[in-house]
Order: structure tokens, then sequence, then C-alpha cells
């Protein structure tokens, strides 16, 4: 009875892997544990082993192939055994021409050149004609090292992706002799240097060459800490959520007066320092437990709606964007919710935030309105699917009978995720939420 | 709507305007003077012209030395300068002929800039996608008293001269200085050079500078170290090294002690063009502040050499075309057509050492090639000196004075560029017998 040989699952997230090249063909003895092959997802390399010892009777997809995982990708036994029950049903055509065992790396890159060419009519290599721009991640990393400017080299991956081979395979610069030994001590090797024709000489060895195309100082900032974590969050959130914005007003009257009135009371009162923002901060939080829809994550294959309100809101500090959340926003007052916004802002700006409150939030606020902003697109802090963006305060000109009185609005803006929710629940709440700050100081008498 | 306007048709300008015209670029070119600007029309060709003649004068006078009698010989300046404006003539009407055949527009007329894409001519406002500067330069004349007589010349002036003079003072030993000091005092003028400096060429390699000036004894007398105060009717005053007063009678005296970018007149401050005193401000793009408004040459004072002008024309061109290219200033060779003639290409032993290399030098006289023997006699001058960074064993710079100096000097140009190493540049073969395999063979110095 033939083993099969299983193309192995990488971790969850990993549905496929690339073949990079096989290190055995058909016919070859194979030591159980012995690699049959090296192939990549988009982290990192491994090498398939064999399952058990035996003869290879099949190699069911050549390189360059992109296989499921558990798939079966070849299959070992004893010589003459019929294999063909092991056989996937889409299996490439016949590999004629998967060459011999490699017995070391330089033998390994040219061999693996002649395959690519080989099973260009496979229906697994879908290669492009020119550079697509996908490359993976390995692939990206050897480039660096290797100075190759990685948007020219024509990927040999399914869909044109570039792979590491070829990577390996492509061209660099051309290298100075001078440059050749400071780069094989060590230091990055640019995409382009200062010479000739693009040529890397010895100082461009490790040296930023980017800045010199612009004119004038500049400054450069690493990445990391804080900014690393909104870029890849930001990115992250704009390349994995179909992201609408809905833009409205509100009448602002209520609010402004019931301000005016809190900073009017007496000191004792203790409700001095609620301000605009707290003031929408509650409303959100009374409001979302009519519209699940968008108290909610979106996790691809399900959407987790929340009984309670875990509010997040926008503070900006001397080190970049942070958004605390205030826990069981639908169970606190006005005055708790302000307290609480109070502290969590403080302590961010301090930067002595407790990291827990900065995540678990289910909807979250952001509030321009201060700047003067007058209606934006807010990113969502994925994977919640709804973001509250509030706007300045302006007069608008409304009609009231034959005349036209200005009154001051509030903007609001909301983006949520159309992957989750649909346009009109999104305006629904939005009209809600109008109506609540046009009648606000009725809706908190009338709170629970 | 043209694609480039260039303001100058010097080597800079009608270069990049052949070049781009060739890619198929509509360019307009602006020349307020002749086609060729000061490189064709007064400077490097028609000095090459004269030192040419002077050269044949020299030689048909050392001619028995080498076998050959000749009668009596003698300089005609007539037929010279005639010959010189031949030449003029002839390589202007070659670049009015090339721009016709790369469809570029020329007009004739002073250019105003009137900000980015918009350049007057004759009263007439044309507009472009690019502008580029290549105004040049011109001498610069210092406020010596004295210095606006008729006698006193700068090196335009002075390519007009109708009868050799008896003697002449060249004030500033730089290129200019030196090569019409060799040019007349081949012809048996009586020259003095006064530089400020305390040595001649300040891009020459020292101790070579002092071996050429040794060449030159009898011929021409180097006043070093001194500062002219005043020229006195035909008395040119100075202060020497030691603080004592001194005067030079001389029938003509050469102003050379710089040149300076033309920046005046054409806008460029109601522009609100980047300028400072050296020039227009570029990056290694050729790019000014105003957007696709690029400068090149001399205007930008990064180099006053026709190559350099060039070369940064192909920069600006390549760049506006969406081509990365960078002018880089490490390798750019120069040349002075004296006699012995002076090259160089790179870092010499000092600069080297000031940009802080283990700096290891090697020289060889020129005297070392069968044919350079051959030719310039067992007295004649020249060496090669070759500087290069011994933790990596890379090629800094060559430099050298003697006969054919002026056309092996490229070559160096390339080593550089490639940034060869000594090791690398032994495996080149150069050919034999030539003055260049001196370079060669002092690589095996190390």
């Amino acid at each position: 009875m033939a083993t099969e040989v299983l193309m192995p699952r990488q971790g969850q997230s990993v549905e496929s892997c690339i073949i990079i090249g096989w290190n055995v063909k058909e016919g070859d003895t194979v030591t159980e544990g012995q690699p049959l092959c090296e192939v990549e997802t988009d982290k990192a390399t491994f090498e398939v082993e064999a399952t058990a010892a035996g003869t290879v009777l099949g190699i069911f997809y050549p390189a360059d192939a992109d296989v499921d995982v558990l798939k079966v990708i070849a299959a070992i036994g004893e010589p003459g055994e019929d294999v063909s029950s092991l056989r996937p049903a889409d299996e490439a055509p016949e590999p004629q021409n998967i060459e011999q065992g490699i017995s070391n790396d330089e033998v390994k890159e040219e061999v693996v050149v002649e395959k690519t060419s080989a099973v260009q009519d496979s229906k697994f290599d879908i290669r492009d004609s020119g550079p697509t721009g996908k490359a993976s991640p390995r692939a990206k990393r050897l480039a660096e090292k290797k100075g190759v400017d990685i948007s020219q080299v024509v990927g040999s991956g399914p869909e044109g992706r570039v792979i590491e081979r070829d990577v390996s395979a492509a061209q660099a610069v051309p290298l100075s002799p001078a440059a050749q030994v400071k780069a094989a001590a060590g230091g990055a090797v640019p995409s382009i240097g200062t010479g000739i024709g693009g040529r890397v000489l010895a100082g461009d060895i490790g040296a930023e060459i980017t800045a010199l195309e612009f004119p004038g100082a500049v400054t450069e900032i690493p990445v990391k800490g804080i900014r690393k974590l909104i870029a890849g969050r930001m990115l992250d959130s704009l390349q994995n959520a179909a992201q609408v914005t809905l833009n409205s007003s509100a009448d602002a009257r209520s609010i402004m007066n019931y301000r005016k009135q809190c900073k009017a009371a007496p000191e004792e009162v203790g409700v001095g320092g609620i301000n605009l923002n707290d003031s929408v901060l509650y409303m959100v939080a009374q409001t979302l437990g009519e519209f699940p829809d968008l108290n909610a994550h979106w996790k691809g294959n399900k959407i987790v709606q929340f009984n309670e309100v875990h509010l997040g809101f926008a503070v900006d500090t001397p080190r970049g964007l942070m958004v605390p959340v205030i826990r069981h926003a639908n169970r606190l007052s006005l005055q708790q919710i302000s307290m609480e916004a109070k502290r969590l802002g403080l302590a961010c700006i301090d930067g002595t935030v407790d990291p827990d409150a900065l995540s678990g939030g289910t909807f979250t606020v952001t509030n321009m309105g201060a700047m003067g902003i007058e209606s934006f697109t807010p990113v969502l802090n994925t994977p919640e699917v709804g973001i509250l963006g509030v706007c300045a305060i302006q007069p608008k000109p409304v009609m009231s009978g034959d005349d036209v009185e200005f009154i001051p609005h509030m903007g609001l803006s909301i983006t949520f995720d159309h992957c989750a929710v649909d346009g009109a629940p999104a305006a629904r709440f939005l009209a809600r939420l109008r109506e609540k700050f046009a009648a606000f100081e009725f809706e908190l008498t009338l709170a629970r | 709507m043209y694609d480039i306007i260039i303001i100058g048709a010097g080597p800079g300008g009608y270069e990049m305007a052949e070049r781009a015209g060739h890619k198929g670029q509509n360019v307009l070119l602006i020349e307020k003077a002749h086609l060729g600007g000061v490189c064709l029309n007064w400077g490097c060709i028609p000095t090459k012209t004269l030192l040419n003649s002077a050269k044949h004068y020299v030689h048909a006078k050392e001619a028995p030395a080498f076998g050959v009698t000749t009668g009596e010989v003698s300089f005609d300046l007539k037929k010279v300068m005639a010959w010189k404006q031949e030449v003029i003539e002839t390589l202007r009407g070659g670049i009015a002929g090339m721009m016709k055949k790369s469809k570029v527009t020329v007009l004739t007329g002073e250019a105003k800039l009137l900000g980015s894409g918009k350049v007057e001519v004759n009263g007439e406002i044309h507009e472009g996608k690019n502008v580029v500067i290549a105004t040049g330069g011109s001498p610069f004349v210092p406020p010596i008293p004295g210095a606006d007589q008729d006698h006193v010349m700068t090196s335009k002036e002075i390519l007009s001269v109708e009868e050799l003079p008896q003697s002449l003072v060249v004030i500033g030993g730089g290129v200019i200085g030196i090569e019409f000091a060799s040019f007349f005092s081949s012809l048996g003028v009586k020259v003095d050079i006064i530089e400020m400096l305390e040595e001649i060429i300040p891009f020459m390699d020292r101790g070579q500078a002092k071996s050429f000036r040794a060449a030159l004894k009898g011929k021409v007398d180097f006043n070093l170290g001194c500062k002219v105060t005043a020229i006195d009717g035909h008395d040119v005053k100075y202060i020497d090294k030691k603080g004592e007063e001194k005067s030079i009678n001389a029938d003509l005296v050469l102003m050379s002690v710089g040149r300076s970018p033309n920046l005046a007149g054409m806008g460029f401050e109601e522009a609100r063009l980047d300028v400072d005193r050296s020039g227009i401000k570029t990056d290694d793009q050729m790019r000014t502040n105003l957007p696709n408004v690029y400068a090149i040459g001399d205007v930008t004072g990064k180099s006053q050499l026709a190559h350099s002008a060039t070369r940064m024309g192909e920069v600006a061109l390549n760049t506006l075309l969406g081509k990365p290219d960078r002018f880089r200033m490490n390798a750019i060779p120069w040349a002075v057509y004296s006699m012995p003639e002076i090259a160089g290409c790179g870092l010499t032993t000092d600069q080297a050492k000031e940009a802080g290399f283990n700096v290891e030098t090697a020289t060889l006289p020129l005297l070392m090639s069968g044919r350079f023997l051959a030719e310039n006699g067992k007295k004649g001058p020249g060496q090669v000196t070759v500087v290069k960074d011994a933790d990596t064993d890379v090629l800094l710079g060559v430099h050298m004075f003697g006969a054919y100096s002026s056309e092996i000097i490229w070559g160096v140009a390339a080593m550089i560029e490639a940034e060869l190493r000594i090791e690398d540049i032994k495996e080149i073969v150069f050919p034999h017998p030539t003055v260049g395999e001196v370079i060669r063979s002092t690589l095996f110095q190390f």
C-alpha cells in the first residue's frame, strides 16, 4: 500500500503553499524523513519530508504549483504499485521534466530555472509576461539584501508573484569591484547606486541613497512604536474592510445649551467638566443598543454582535493617535462617561495608560470638531464595523416657513464596513443620533 | 508650446538641444551671440587653434635636433588668426547644421525668464514645459586701479590681438593664464605670471605643478604669492611674498583671475530663482528651486568645464525624461593645453588625504615610454602620478603632464567611474608604444 505525502498545513491562516522545487524525481528511492521538496508560504519556506521509506511512485504537482494544504502531492511505495487512486483530481499534467535529484545549492538554482521553463504550459503556471508587483515577503527580503529592484523581476509564482527563487536568479545592478568587497563584509546593497548607470559603488553599500533625489536637508524618522502600530492597523483596516462614509449633521442647539448650563452650574454639582465630546460619547453609547448591527465585529466568516457597548474614542497624544476604551459605556451616566473619558485621555497623553484599556472596543468615536473639520472619512478600527466622526458645529440654513433660519449644526460622519452592515441601517443609526442630539436635554431626562 | 526651452547655446545648451531633438523633443534654443558659446568662440577652440600653430612653430625650431633641417622659421600671426577664425566658423556651421537636423528651433536674442515655463525673447513670449538655463560665465575683472585700460585684456580680447607684444604680464596662474603664457612665451614673448596663491592651477598635483614650472624655466617667470595692487600705465604693481612692493613693465596685461556666472539681466531674481554668488543652485539632477527649471554648465558654479556642461545637460535631459541620472563630480577629467600639456582626473594626493583616505601614490616619468623619448628627447618633461586608497586598493586619481596627456586622461575617468581597483586595472591591456602605457607601468610601482 503506497503512502501519500500531503502538503502540510503551516499555521491556521495558510491555505496553500507554492512548491519551489523537487529534490527527487519519480523512481528515486527515499528514506523516511528525507526532504522531498521545498515549499513556500508567504511567510517562510520549509521542506516537505518523505512520510515513509520506499520509491517515489508519483509526483503530482510540478515546481511552481500553488497547492492547497492537505492535498496529496506525492506517493511513496514499492515499485510497480498502482498509485492512481492517490492522484488528486486537479493534478498537474504528467511532469515530464522534473529533473534528477539535487545534491548542492549551486546546482539547485540552475535546475530550478529549467523546470520553470519546462512547466510553462502547465495549468499551474499562470506566469505573466511582465512584472506584476506581487512578491512574497521572503522574496522582498532577499531582494533588499541582494540589491535587486523587485519591481523589475518577472515572477514565476502564481499570477506572476515573485518568489524567493526569482530573486536569487535575478541580476542585480552591477557592483563595482570595491563595492563587492564591501558588500561581502556586510551592509545592505541598494537597488540602485550612484555610479554610472546606477552602478553600486563602495560608498553606496549601507548608505541611504534615496534622500539624494530631493533637494534640501531631510530628516529621517525610523518607523517604530506607536507609529508602526498605527501604520499597520490603518493599512490593514483600509485593505481589509469595505469602508463607506455617510455624512450628516445634527441640530446642536440643545447639546450646546446643556453644555452652557453645565459650565454655569455651581461647582459642587460636579458637572462643570462635561464637554461636548462627553455628551456625544454618552449619546452614542445610549443609541448603539438599538443598532446591534453597528456594535459588532466583522470576523470574515462571522459577525459578532455585542450586548454591551465598549466605546473607543480617539485621543491625540504627543506619540500619536491612541484609542482607549470606555468599558460598558452603555451602563454609565453622562457624568461617569465624562470622568472616565478624562481619566483615560490623560493617561494616554501621559503615557501611563494601561495597555488593556487600548483594546476591546466595539465601536469608536473620533472627534475633529475642535479643529474645525466640517466632514471627513474616519478609518475603521477593525474588526469594529462602525466609527463615528464628530465634526465642527456650524450654522446651517434651515427653512422655517418662508424664512431661512441659521441653526448651529454638528457634523457627523460615520464610516461603516459594508461587509458587515448595509447603508440603510447605518443611515438609520445616524438619523436616530440626529434626533437624540436635537432633543439632547429631553433625552437626558428620559434616560434610565 | 515647446518641450524644452534652452537659454544659451554653449556646449551645455547646444549639446542638450541636439540630444533632446534626437529624442523627438520639441526644443527652442536661444542664443544672444554665436552658437557654440564661449567654448567655441572665445575659449577652448580658438585657444587650441592658436596653441597648435605655436606647437608647429616650436617643433619646426626644434626639428634639427631630430634630424630635420628647416629654413628660417617664422610665425605669421595674421594667418594664424585667419585659420582660427575659419575653424570657429566651420564649427559654428556644424552646430547650425546639427540643430537643423535635430529639428531644434534656434532664436537669436536676449532671453528673459518669466518664471517656470515662460521665456521672453525679443519681446515675444515662448512657453515650454521645461526651461534650461545654460547662460555660462564671463571673465571676472577685479577692481584693480588701471584694469580698465585698453592694453589690459581678458581672454576674450586677447584672442584678437593684431600683433605680438614684446612682453606680457598674466595676472592669475589658472588654466587660462597658463595656456596664454605658454602660447606667447613659445613665440618669444617675455611672459610673467603673477599669482596670488602659492602655486599655479589649484587642482593640479602640487609636486607636478612645481615640476611643470621647472619645465618652463627661462620661458615664463612665475611670481607666486603676489598680489597685484594697481596697473599704472604699463607697469603692473604688486606686493610680493615678502611684502615688498614690486613692478613689472609689459606691453600687454592679461587678466585671468577667474570667471563668474552670467546671472544678471535675465529675470532670474524676479522669477525667485535660488541663486548665490557662485551661481544658480541645483541638485544632482540639475533641478533648480523652480519647478521644471534646470540649470547647467558654468552658470551653476559646479564645474567650469565645457564637458561638465555637456554632461549636466545630459543629466537634465534624462531627468526631465524620467530616466534616473545624476551629475557626478568625482571623475571629471581636465586638461591644460600648454606646452607641455597637463591633465588630471580624480583626487590629487593632497585632496585624497584631506578627504580622509589612507593614501598611497606612485610616480613615473613619461620618459619611461619609448615613444615619448623618441618624440620629446632625453629632456622631455612629463610624469604620471597615480593616487590610490590603500585600504580598498581603489584608484582615486591620476595626474600627469607631458605630451598627449589631454588625450590619455579620459581612460582614467572610465576607471574611476567604474570604481576599479589597481589590481583590476592591471588586467587591462594598453597599446605599445604609447605614452599612456606609463599609467599602467606606474600601477606596478605599488
